[in-house]
């Protein structure tokens, strides 16, 4: 890989020890730092009340580790209906924006816009929906869910989560459609296959771990998001951030039970985000920037 | 690229139509009451002219809110980028473990900003327990952390740091990675040292991811909204966090000025084009 592979095959020399030494002590301080707010969450979780004001931190040797928080949580309906509203709008939007999303990255990736926009446009278009702040929306979207009479009701969440994560789902498949040989589709043109059978049975399954990966990305998204989801829900339809959020002053300084929640709240997207991690990052710039970063 | 054909409108125009409908539409219809003074729950609005964009400039929370979101921007953004950058060149180098540190240090990125906001109850508590508690066993002084004004602007940008220098870390190490090899080997073939190695070959090629970075940490700080809002109850104490979008939202949800909201929307939709079309000119040519 580098000179001293050529140079002291078997061995690193002395400055090369050094170098690591640096970076492992460098990366480890940072690691703690990063891993801090998680690791004091999870051992507050497993606290009594009466410890969670105490910076003990060793489970066992400093403190007696207790589920009587978890207990507590896990017996409460709320958080259930929560996660199970998060879980609905999530799956829900993330499937129309992969599909509508995945369409028009298709005809981005395989056609040619001439007339009023050419495909430099519109993916232009797409991107710089991703600068709208969300408050700007925010009003208006409440006004025309009021008019409707959506407001506290999943559609009007899954309706605005759709719109707002789809430039995602266009660019990122959009990326994946250029990435295979375009010769399998003309071929399977030439033999008669229409356009439609051409994307559904031969592109869409070729592209099917990108895809994947769309939808699990824009599902911890729509997980994670709060202003829209707070706007337009308030009882029935409460996501889990929104419910976490509305909840911290009635939990007050229940440290172990906000503890516990706030780990209800991250473990699904953290567990799903590592898992396509390969595909985060152009997932994150939208196709910007490839690689696995490995 | 395949010839014209027709059937390429019916997979582009249901994702255009649809973010259409739910984006353009209800923005233009903000873009009359804007002109009003349309309240919540008050039946009809007349029109008032220019008068909720004129009141904004003569209003010293409007000026707080952007400086506040500015400050905010010039100072997490450079930290993020910088953290970011040590980081990649550290886990780029030859050693055990990257894969692990990797997977570790982008943990954060999946944390939702509400439930980092109900960490930080825990964490920033004043009396104990989190950084107070350690700080006082190792004798430290105790820092108010959400109480004080001054030290609660850095609460949020201590908070925005740890939330998003893992999105800048992987980026920047996938760009690092992408890098052309051979080019690195025949420089260190001609001796040249890690820094000058770093300085004239490797930062150089790194521009456009490091603008692709910036681009999007500009994007999402300049609508900060979470943790002000939450862990620090709504941009205080007083109006010491209150970001532009927690200013707008305290209009037009909790006093439901619509019209007035609506304005000030306008306005920082303005404001935010302007600082990103100059990024995004520079950023677009990745993508097309």
């Amino acid at each position: 890989m580098s000179r001293r592979k050529v140079a002291f095959a078997g061995g690193k020399s002395r400055g090369d020890l050094v170098k690591d030494v640096v970076t492992y002590i460098v990366l480890i301080v940072f690691l703690i730092l990063f891993l801090f707010p998680i690791y004091w969450t999870l051992i507050t979780s497993i606290k009594t009340p009466a410890d969670t004001f105490t910076s003990k931190f060793l489970p066992f040797i400093q403190f007696e580790p207790t589920l009587k928080g978890w207990l507590g949580q896990l017996q409460a309906t709320e958080n259930f209906k929560a996660l199970l509203n998060s879980t609905i709008i999530g799956l829900s939007s993330a499937a129309l924006a992969t599909f509508l999303g995945g369409m028009a990255g298709y005809a981005l990736a395989r056609f040619e816009f001439r007339r009023f926009f050419k495909n430099a446009d519109i993916v232009s278009w797409f991107l710089s929906l991703r600068i709208m702040p969300p408050i700007a929306l925010a009003l208006p979207f409440y006004a025309l869910i009021l008019f409707f009479g959506l407001l506290d009701t999943h559609p009007a969440v899954i309706l605005i989560h759709t719109a707002f994560f789809m430039p995602y789902a266009v660019l990122v498949s959009r990326d994946a459609f250029r990435s295979i040989p375009i010769e399998i589709e003309e071929s399977a043109l030439v033999d008669g296959c229409s356009r439609l059978q051409v994307f559904f049975r031969i592109a869409l399954p070729l592209i099917a771990p990108a895809l994947a990966a769309i939808y699990i990305i824009i599902f911890a998204f729509s997980w994670n998001e709060f202003l829209f989801a707070f706007v337009l829900t308030n009882k029935l339809a409460v996501t889990m951030p929104v419910y976490i959020a509305g909840t911290v002053t009635t939990v007050g300084v229940l440290f172990d039970a906000l503890s516990v929640r706030a780990i209800l709240a991250i473990l699904p997207p953290v567990a799903l985000g590592l898992l396509v991690q390969r595909y985060i990052i152009s997932g994150l710039t939208m196709g910007a920037v490839k690689g696995t970063g490995r | 690229m395949m010839k014209h054909e027709r059937i390429k409108f019916l997979f582009l125009l249901p994702a255009v139509i649809y973010v259409l409908a739910l984006v353009i539409f209800p923005l233009a219809s903000a873009i009359v009451t804007s002109f009003t003074d349309a309240r919540f729950g008050v039946v009809g609005a007349n029109f008032i002219g220019l008068r909720n964009y004129i009141m904004p400039f003569n209003d010293y929370r409007f000026y707080n809110s952007l400086y506040v979101t500015l400050l905010f921007t010039a100072i997490a953004v450079p930290i993020e980028l910088g953290l970011g950058l040590l980081l990649a060149l550290l886990v780029n180098r030859d050693i055990r473990g990257r894969e692990v540190i990797r997977v570790l240090l982008i943990i954060p990125l999946f944390v939702s900003p509400i439930a980092f906001a109900l960490m930080g109850q825990v964490i920033f508590y004043e009396g104990g327990g989190g950084i107070n508690g350690i700080l006082k066993d190792l004798g430290l002084s105790v820092v108010r952390w959400r109480s004080n004004p001054q030290t609660a602007i850095f609460t949020v940008i201590l908070s925005d740091v740890w939330m998003w220098t893992p999105f800048a870390f992987l980026i920047i190490l996938a760009g690092l990675q992408s890098l052309p090899k051979d080019l690195l080997e025949a420089a260190k073939v001609d001796g040249a040292s890690d820094i000058q190695l770093f300085r004239h070959v490797t930062l150089p090629m790194l521009i456009p991811t490091m603008l692709t970075v910036l681009f999007f940490r500009v994007v999402d700080t300049l609508r900060l909204f979470e943790i002000p809002f939450t862990l620090l109850g709504g941009g205080g104490p007083g109006i010491a966090t209150e970001t532009l979008t927690v200013y707008i939202y305290k209009v037009g949800f909790r006093g439901f000025f619509f019209g007035q909201a609506a304005a000030l929307s306008f306005i920082y939709l303005a404001i935010v084009s302007i600082i990103m079309s100059i990024l995004l000119y520079r950023v677009r040519k990745y993508y097309v």
